[in-house]
C-alpha cells in the first residue's frame, strides 16, 4: 500500500521530455505543430515538480507521524518514503540550480 | 511506476521478507503449542510470494505476497499423560513444526531483508552520485 502512496513521485517524471520547442523558434517546431503552447514553460514544470515533491514529503510526514504515535507497522516504509522524498527534493533543487545558472549566463552575455 | 524504480522494487522485497519474518516468528512462537486430540493442531504459516510484472523496459516490478499456506492440521500426536489437555489414552496434539526448518527460514528471511536494504542504500547512493553530475 505504501508503494502506491510513494509512487506519487511518479508525477515528477513528466518534465523529462525537454521542452525544446519553447527554446527554439516556433517556426522550426514543425514536428509538434502547436509550437510552444504544449507544456506551458519551465515555470509550470517546476511547479508541477514541486507539487509532486510536496506530495512525497507528505507521505513521509504521515509515516513519521505514525512512527511517533506507534502506529507504524513497517520501519522500512518510513525510511524509504523519506529517502525518496529527499532524493526528489535534491533533484528538484538541482534542476532549479541548473536553470538559474543558465539564466544567469544568458543575462551576463555581452551584446 | 515511479522515478526511483530500484528503491520501489527493493521496497516490495522488504515487504515480502518482513511478512516472511513475521510468519516464521509466529511459527516459532507456537512450536510448542499443544492442543487436545479432538482439536486441530497449530498450523505453521508458509508465505507464498510472486513476481510483480514490470512496466515496460523488460524489468519486473519486484515481489509481492500472494497468500499464506497452512501446514497440516493433523500435527503430531504425542504421549503426554500428565498434560491437562491429554485424552483418556494420554495423547495430545503438537504442531507439525520442525525447528531446524524454521530457524533456516528465519536466517533466509533476515538475510533477504538485509539484502533488500543494501539495494536501497546502493540505489540511493547511485541516485545521489547522479545528482552530483556536472556540479562544479
Amino acid at each position: 500500500m505504501a508503494i502506491n502512496g510513494v509512487s506519487g513521485v511518479g508525477g515528477f517524471s513528466r518534465p523529462a521530455p525537454v521542452q525544446r520547442p519553447s527554446l527554439t523558434e516556433p517556426g522550426t517546431a514543425g514536428t509538434n505543430g502547436t509550437g510552444k503552447a504544449a507544456g506551458g514553460g519551465f515555470a509550470d514544470q517546476i511547479s508541477d515538480a514541486l507539487a509532486s515533491v510536496q506530495q512525497s514529503q507528505e507521505v513521509a510526514d504521515g509515516l513519521a507521524q505514525q512512527a511517533a504515535t506507534g502506529d507504524l507497522s513497517d520501519i522500512h516504509d518510513y525510511m524509504i518514503a523519506s529517502t525518496q522524498a529527499q532524493l526528489a527534493t535534491d533533484l528538484t533543487v538541482a534542476v532549479r540550480n541548473k536553470a538559474l545558472e543558465s539564466f544567469q549566463s544568458i543575462m551576463q552575455m555581452q551584446v | 511506476m515511479s522515478m526511483f524504480n530500484a528503491i520501489s522494487t527493493a521496497h516490495s522485497g522488504l515487504n515480502v521478507y518482513r511478512t516472511w519474518l513475521d510468519a516464521t516468528s509466529d511459527n516459532i512462537a507456537n512450536a510448542n503449542t499443544v492442543t487436545s486430540t479432538d482439536e486441530e493442531a497449530f498450523q505453521a504459516r508458509r508465505i507464498l510470494a510472486a513476481a510483480v510484472p514490470g512496466n515496460g523496459a523488460g524489468v519486473g516490478g519486484g515481489a509481492r505476497v500472494t497468500g499464506v499456506e497452512f501446514s497440516s492440521p493433523e500435527g503430531r500426536l504425542a504421549y503426554q499423560p500428565d498434560h491437562p489437555l491429554a485424552d483418556e489414552d494420554g495423547m495430545v496434539r503438537t504442531p507439525d513444526i520442525d525447528m531446524s526448518v524454521e530457524m533456516t527460514s528465519l536466517l533466509m528471511a533476515q538475510r533477504g531483508y538485509q539484502a533488500n536494504l543494501a539495494v536501497v542504500e546502493r540505489a540511493r547512493d547511485a541516485y545521489r552520485a547522479a545528482l552530483q553530475l556536472g556540479r562544479s
